[in-house]
């Protein structure tokens, strides 16, 4: 799976899981400071990569992710 | 004391100084007696007076001759070195050496009182079926269980009957003031037993109640409390215009600033300011702070109620009827609403409003929130927060009883049979609703709460990760008390009785203890083996001391339950991998917390900081103010704390592999 396909699958979680358009995000975008994610949400956004990409992230490796550029860097790790 | 009759000179001396009697002979005088100290006072019915010799200090650096002055006095006792004066009427009590009463409106027993024993609060279900007689003995756990046992009528009927043995043997026309308490510019003090040490100060009017007080815990009511059917322990604070109705309130209490409360039950080490708590079983480590706080028909332990925190218990139908149970560790943010009936499982965070009846007992550590409407509940999430940790901490600190005997039986564990059963408990919920649950759903229903669907697998992770944790601590403790160099002497000892995990333990408001041991003390008071209400306290304090050795025969049963194994095939291999487990799930779940942690240090937290200031003022500012992440006293010890546990498992192993 390349990044690009990983970064379109992470934004749709995005989208998914903090309710917002898929416009709305851009790669740079920080879950909690731009796209307003609260703890829950953060865990929430883990837990729907992992169905997404049917993967099992570390738990606190995984929390590291802030943005989407991370999560896809993270993922695509995992994926490989 | 021996008493003597006075000498006519005597009489005629203190009549000089202005005293009267209906009748001399009934004023009987230690041998010692100097008639220069009684001025101006009015006797009447039978009194003994001591030896008033010394000086007394009233207030810091205040010393005054002790001797009575300006007063009216009946039928008392009056011991060594007291000092009265300016007291309007004093009647019927027992006044114990170095004791100061001054500028007192009434002072007085007006016939028979049990000085609030016995007296029964209408607690936790207002419309009432739950009344507990409060008394100068009572612990958190016996009035649990008299509250809260109701299904068994025969259990409350002999508990109560053994309660009141105790209190009616409190009744009596004459009243006590401890050695060294002083009692100054109160107004009405009528009905009160008050022990050594206390100080009443400036008190509006205290009735029918008690003051268990000692030279080592104190306790002091003070400006315009006005306080009517109570009991309060030693070392307990009421200040500060607190209106007080039908309560108790336990070792170590602080209630001020205009609280009022109504039958209620505030135990040890409890705080109550600004707010209003009625019908509330306030557990221990109970704290409200903030004004326009209401604690209704609920019952809390080791609960912080943010400002604003309201339930509600009627539903205009039948009545006040509905009651709440937050169970220990639980916080309510600010302007939280709960409608009754609801019960939250421990160490929980609610947020927002609640319209929803829902039961979580089985999800400890969680975060409950109000989303649209939905009251959403997060499992475990509370596991990975900064508060939680820093709270389990601080409990043990701040624990202030300072009387001989602690009454109230607290354990404080944050990992404990208690919680880890109820989180093995959810894990299996989780799994069941996750496995039926369509990935079309967005969330799944549970006794009243919504779960994430996404969450349901990952939060079972996150009590995965305390189970380890839990099972490594313990697996520790129990490994370095063991003095074996043999494996198979090891394991014997490890798993000599175990129990297993479907053995449910219970919190009885403090104390965490399995059922099966509480019912047998309950079937001891039915059938009259335990007789008496200190024996039934005597059984609950071994049961309380004994709590390591039912932990561990619990937790022995949960390590062969997770390694799925017998006590006889267990190998070194198990053991090690255990110890190994908790290390990294000690280590993910202390780095989770510190990412908890950093928020505190983030960009979002630093708004309103360098208020008038560059970028560059707003970050010296914030750094001055808050300090920094690299240098907190929390988040060190949390690093430490990791570094320590890494060393302890890699001796514990070496340990394992050296036995034979």
């Amino acid at each position: 799976m390349c990044s690009s396909d990983v970064q379109s699958r992470v934004m749709k979680v995005m989208a998914n899981v903090l309710k917002i358009d898929e416009a709305e995000i851009s790669p740079d975008a920080n879950f909690i400071f731009d796209l307003g994610a609260d703890s829950a949400q953060s865990l929430e956004l883990i837990a729907g990569f992992e169905e997404e990409f049917d993967i099992e992230m570390d738990e606190d490796k995984a929390l590291e992710i802030q943005t989407v550029a991370d999560a896809v860097v993270f993922i695509t790790e995992y994926v490989k | 004391m021996g008493f003597r009759q006075l000498k006519p000179g005597e009489i005629t001396e203190l009549e000089n100084n202005l005293c009267m009697s209906d009748n001399w002979a009934n004023v009987s005088v230690n041998e010692n007696f100097n008639p220069s100290k009684i001025k101006n006072t009015r006797f009447s019915g039978m009194i003994t007076i001591g030896n008033l010799s010394k000086d007394i200090e009233i207030l810091e650096g205040i010393v005054k001759p002790s001797g009575i002055s300006n007063s009216y006095i009946q039928n008392c006792s009056i011991g060594n070195n007291v000092y009265i004066n300016e007291v309007k009427n004093l009647a019927n009590y027992n006044i114990k050496n170095d004791v100061i009463i001054e500028n007192v409106g009434l002072l007085a027993v007006t016939g028979e009182t049990s000085f609030g024993n016995g007296v029964e609060i209408e607690i936790l279900n207002e419309g009432g079926g739950r009344e507990l007689p409060i008394y100068d003995k009572l612990s958190s756990q016996i009035a649990y269980m008299l509250v809260n046992y109701r299904h068994d009528s025969i259990f409350i009927g002999e508990l109560k009957k053994l309660i009141k043995e105790y209190t009616d043997n409190k009744k009596s026309n004459i009243g006590t003031i401890g050695q060294k308490t002083k009692i100054l510019n109160c107004i009405v003090l009528k009905n009160l037993n008050i022990g050594e040490y206390a100080e009443l100060d400036s008190v509006a009017r205290l009735e029918n109640g008690t003051i268990v007080s000692s030279e080592e815990a104190p306790s002091s009511f003070g400006i315009n409390v006005d306080a009517e059917n109570f009991i309060a322990l030693e070392g307990c604070k009421v200040n500060g215009g607190v209106v007080i109705d039908n309560c108790f309130i336990g070792q170590a209490v602080k209630i001020g600033k205009q609280y009022s409360a109504e039958n209620s039950a505030l135990f040890a080490n409890s705080e109550f300011f600004h707010g209003e708590a009625c019908s509330i079983f306030a557990g221990p480590y109970t704290v409200t702070h903030h004004k326009s706080s209401l604690l209704i028909a609920g019952m809390f332990s080791f609960y912080n109620a943010g400002s604003g925190t309201n339930q509600s218990n009627h539903m205009y139908k039948l009545g006040p009827l509905h009651q709440g149970i937050l169970e220990r560790g639980s916080k309510t943010g600010s302007f939280s609403y709960m409608l009754w009936p609801c019960r939250t499982g421990a160490f929980t965070a609610v947020l927002g409003k609640h319209y929803n009846h829902f039961d979580t007992t089985s999800f400890p550590f969680s975060y409950i929130d109000e989303v649209g409407g939905k009251s959403v509940l997060t499992p475990a999430m509370n596991l990975l927060t900064v508060g939680t940790t820093r709270d389990s901490g601080k409990w043990p600190n701040r624990d202030k009883r300072k009387a001989k005997i602690k009454r109230d039986l607290i354990n404080f564990e944050l990992y404990s049979p208690y919680t880890i059963g109820k989180m093995l408990e959810g894990s299996n919920i989780l799994t069941e609703l996750y496995e039926g649950a369509s990935k079309k759903l967005e969330y799944v229903k549970h006794r009243g709460v919504y779960i994430k669907r996404l969450m349901l697998k990952m939060c079972k992770k996150y009590y995965k990760l305390g189970l380890d944790v839990y099972i490594g601590q313990e697996l520790s403790k129990k490994i370095k008390s063991l003095e074996t160099s043999s494996f198979s002497d090891f394991k014997k000892q490890l798993f000599a009785e175990t129990v297993s995990t479907s053995e449910k333990w219970c919190d009885v408001s403090g104390m965490i203890t399995p059922v099966n041991e509480i019912n047998k003390i309950i079937e001891m008071v039915k059938s009259g083996e335990l007789s008496c209400i200190n024996c039934f306290e005597d059984k609950l304090r071994d049961l309380f001391n004994s709590y390591e050795e039912y932990a561990w025969k619990w937790t022995a049963g949960l390590i062969l339950q997770t390694l799925e194994k017998t006590s006889q095939n267990i190998e070194k291999d198990d053991l090690i991998k255990l110890l190994e487990n908790w290390d990294k799930s000690n280590s993910k779940l202390n780095n989770m917390i510190l990412k908890d942690a950093e928020k505190e240090f983030d960009e979002n937290s630093r708004m309103g900081f360098g208020i008038d200031g560059t970028p560059q003022e707003k970050e010296e500012d914030f750094k001055n103010v808050r300090g920094e992440y690299s240098n907190d006293k929390f988040v060190l010890g949390l690093e430490k704390e990791k570094e320590k546990v890494s060393i302890k498992v890699k001796e514990l192993v070496k340990i394992i592999m050296m036995s034979l």
